[in-house]
């Protein structure tokens, strides 16, 4: 199913980091809406339909809410609608609290399949290049953690046992996790020496380290790169030739159609389906392979 | 030429008066598989550190260890690095990072090999350990036997040609703990590569070892081919502490004063016993016990189900149990089969969705708060250190004094009592992490007991510890069995639960299948038995420790072929 997170950690990397640039640093409805429809149809195709629902449920009233919040508190714009409170509620302000409400849950849904496809040895693969030390440290600390986590369970459940602090009222609670904080603290400096030996003993500090990892780039990697870029640098143009320009306040800018402007806005909106055709495109191909057999 | 050779090693730990080890030497050649026994103390973890370099602990060291001919401290740091590998105790310890893959290239990374080497040589050793489907993983979803499997192949992946384990099957069960010892019997034979072992279970290393070394207070006391070392040890005390170590063959063997090569194995062993004992009497009596037990039950489980959320499978289906005033009860099966999970449900940690657990005649869920704890029932967890809190083993006490609600004098008195009793009087003072895996056991035991329990649940209290410190253990419990407290064990140890239990259960498949006396449970199982009893099975009915063995072996005499 996910097959765009196959990709190469750059790729995936760069991709995100020009979907959620664009996002964030236009007003352009149409941009907006369609990086909303990209960032949501992508969460779809990764996630079961019960969790997709649930999802645009509830992002549907944040939506609502930013959208409200916005004609409420701002009263810039030309068109008067009615007055509340002695407050002017303007059409402006209410498109402009809808425009910022789809920047910003599209935002959310671009950073939600982010966190599921960017997994954290992508990242460490990614930045342990530049900065080898901090991948090294970060790839412990993943490890650590849970760790952690599980002996600060186990010791809570033996301490109950042993009677000590097994009444559910706050001071008890407080002592205890305290007390056990303190307990795992100490084991996991102990700890620390052992895998501090262990480290040394396969020959950590000495000189020309190398790092190594699992992710090769292949000749869709490429293609997928080069196919980015010439978006990127088109979309950039755009803005640079203010093509995307759009204002709200004191009134709403109208939406240039000219040609260049129509092919832009397509280019964008490929950008922000890529993942999205990925998925469709491999679980065609799939379906066809299956019904070949 | 000697891969490694030790002359005249001694050393002394800073600020230490006496030696850690002493006038040590020794060789072994290439392809050696070299088997290292000893009390815990006796300096074995000084020597195996000793000879890492990275390892090496701070002290006094006089002597010479030569690698390959070229001395130690002379050897190129890659060299020193890559071509001696080290694998510690515990498996979780020892790895460094999240996934199984990068674990793998740890050690590669840092000798600087290039990515294609890497990713090959890592391939080869996944494969070779099975490591392929796990592959991808993340380290702290393995369970101990793969963790520890995971730590051996990211170092032979270095391309060691000398490998130092330090207990490495301590923290693991038996089953994981036989497959690991297996794949290092296999790393040898296929690889050549020559292993120097510490070990506690000997049952299965010794057989396949060249050479057994014995350490004594930090003196090599031994250094032998592994058919010789029963007779020899014996010929240094009649009564030597690590008798008690050795394989069941060898016990057997030398219990009956047999002279010669000595049989290692069970096979060995049977064969030995056919070859040389009659057997017409093919029992053993056995004073038969009077029952004497017609107290009602202390602790009563019926038909408990449970599983710990309610899309998870049940873990407990419909387990009745019960246990009377003054025994012992061991519960033994397979890894995973949910007999910690038994042990916590009868310890009120987690509470069954179906069935009644009563305590001394009273159901679980109406004792409130700490009232289960205190005089009741007490459950000595299976990892020792979660026991302790505090910077000494005597503040932990004290803090246990206060729960119960003692006075300061009854404190003192209570702690110097149980003291006393686990002879664990000169251990108060230190810092429980300080301590030898046997020791925590007993301080953590120690603790325990101040709650003054009836019922007392042990979780594999034999895991990683040797064969004295297990003698020990087996007195303990006898002692607090003569003063009325019930004792029940989930274990592995089948050894261990054939000598010390009144009566054992197999828990399979959620429930608790066949309960018996030791000698009926261990006689009827084939496959589920003590060395002893396979050893002796085909000639004798109900032999199920060595010295059952050796008495009947005694009784029936020897054939008249018998060759000394």
């Amino acid at each position: 199913m996910k097959s765009f997170s196959s990709f190469h950690p750059t790729i995936l990397f760069l991709y995100y980091l020009s979907v959620i640039f664009i996002s964030m640093f236009t007003m352009n409805p149409v941009l907006l809406g369609c990086s909303l429809i990209g960032s949501i149809l992508f969460f779809s195709m990764m996630n079961s339909p019960k969790v997709v629902l649930k999802n645009i449920g509830y992002y549907l009233l944040v939506f609502i809410l930013i959208a409200i919040t916005n004609p409420i508190f701002s009263h810039n714009g030309e068109t008067i609608l009615f007055f509340l409170n002695d407050n002017p509620v303007t059409l402006e302000a209410i498109i402009y609290g809808v425009v910022i409400a789809t920047m910003l849950v599209a935002v959310i849904f671009w950073s939600k399949s982010y966190s599921e496809i960017m997994t954290s040895d992508k990242f460490v693969y990614l930045f342990g290049r530049t900065i080898p030390k901090l991948s090294l440290v970060l790839s412990m600390a993943l490890r650590f953690i849970p760790m952690l986590k599980l002996q600060i369970k186990k010791v809570n459940q033996v301490q109950k046992t042993l009677g000590l602090y097994t009444t559910d009222s706050i001071t008890d609670r407080i002592f205890s996790g305290i007390r056990v904080l303190n307990s795992v603290l100490t084991w996991s400096l102990e700890n620390a020496i052992n895998r501090a030996d262990s480290m040394r003993a396969r020959g950590y500090g000495l000189k020309r380290r190398t790092n190594f990892s699992l992710f090769k780039f292949y000749k869709r990697d490429g293609i997928l790169l080069i196919a980015i870029i010439l978006i990127l640098v088109t979309a950039i143009l755009g803005f640079v030739f203010n093509i995307f320009d759009f204002y709200y306040y004191p009134a709403i800018s109208s939406l240039e159609i000219t040609g260049v402007g129509i092919l832009e806005y397509i280019f964008v909106f490929i950008l922000m389906i890529i993942p999205f055709i990925i998925e469709v495109k491999e679980n065609i191909q799939w379906k066809l392979l299956r019904s070949k057999i | 030429m000697e891969i490694i050779k030790v002359k005249n090693l001694d050393f002394t730990y800073p600020e230490q008066k006496t030696k850690a080890l002493k006038d040590v030497s020794f060789s072994i050649e290439p392809g050696e598989f070299i088997v290292i026994c000893g009390e815990s103390g006796s300096g074995k973890t000084t020597l195996l550190k000793l000879l890492k370099r990275e390892l090496a602990p701070h002290g006094n060291k006089t002597g010479r260890i030569f690698y390959k001919g070229t001395e130690l401290e002379e050897l190129d740091d890659r060299t020193a690095a890559s071509e001696i590998g080290y694998v510690m105790q515990n498996p979780e310890n020892q790895i460094v990072t999240d996934k199984v893959w990068h674990e793998l290239a740890f050690g590669l990374e840092n000798m600087g090999v290039p990515t294609p080497v890497i990713r090959r040589r890592v391939g080869e050793m996944a494969n070779f350990f099975g490591i392929h489907q796990w592959f991808r993983k993340k380290t702290t979803e393995l369970s101990g036997g793969q963790k520890q499997l995971l730590n051996l192949a990211s170092i032979m992946a270095m391309q060691p040609e000398l490998l130092i384990l330090d207990e490495p099957t301590s923290q693991l069960d038996p089953i994981a703990a036989s497959d690991f010892i297996t794949t290092l019997q296999k790393l040898n034979r296929d690889l050549g590569l020559t292993i120097i072992l510490v070990e506690h279970r000997l049952e299965e290393v010794i057989p396949i070892a060249d050479k057994v070394m014995i350490m004594e207070n930090g003196s090599m006391i031994l250094y032998d081919k592994p058919e010789y070392v029963g007779q020899k040890l014996k010929e240094i005390d009649k009564n030597h502490k690590m008798l008690l170590a050795l394989p069941s063959a060898v016990r057997i063997f030398n219990g009956l004063d047999s002279e010669g090569k000595s049989p290692l194995t069970v096979r060995d062993g049977r064969e030995f016993l056919s070859n040389n004992y009659r057997n017409h009497i093919n029992v053993l009596e056995r004073p038969l016990k009077e029952d004497e037990n017609r107290d009602e039950n202390i602790l009563e489980l019926k038909n408990i189900w449970f599983r710990y959320e309610r899309d998870l499978p049940d873990i407990l289906t419909g387990v009745n149990f019960q246990a009377k005033k003054g025994e012992i009860i061991s519960i033994l099966g397979g890894n995973g089969s949910g007999k910690t999970t038994l042990l916590s449900v009868m310890a009120g940690q987690h509470r069954p969705y179906r069935g009644k657990i009563s305590i001394r005649g009273k159901r679980i869920r109406e004792y409130k708060g700490k009232d289960l704890y205190r005089h009741n029932i007490a459950l000595l967890p299976q990892d020792p250190q979660t026991v302790f809190l505090k910077s000494s083993v005597w503040e932990d006490y004290k803090e246990i004094g206060k729960v119960m609600g003692y006075t300061k004098e009854e404190i003192k008195n209570n702690t110097e009592k149980i003291a006393e009793m686990l002879s664990i009087q000169n251990l108060l003072d230190k810092h429980p992490y300080d301590l030898s895996g046997g020791e925590q056991q007993k301080v953590a035991l120690g603790k325990i007991l101040l709650l003054k329990p009836k019922i007392l649940l042990l979780d594999e209290p034999t895991k990683g510890i040797d064969a004295f410190s297990k003698s020990v253990l087996h007195d303990i419990l006898i002692n607090l069995k003569r003063q009325g407290v019930t004792i029940i064990m989930v274990t592995h140890d089948v050894e261990f639960a054939a000598i010390v239990s009144d009566s054992c259960g197999l828990f399979f498949d959620g429930e608790i299948i066949s309960m018996g006396t030791p000698v009926d449970f261990f006689s009827d199982n084939n496959f589920y038995t003590t060395a002893a009893n396979r050893i002796s099975r085909h000639m004798y009915n109900n032999a199920i420790t060595c010295e059952d063995v050796i008495e009947i072996c005694k009784l029936n005499g020897v054939k008249e072929n018998y060759a000394k």
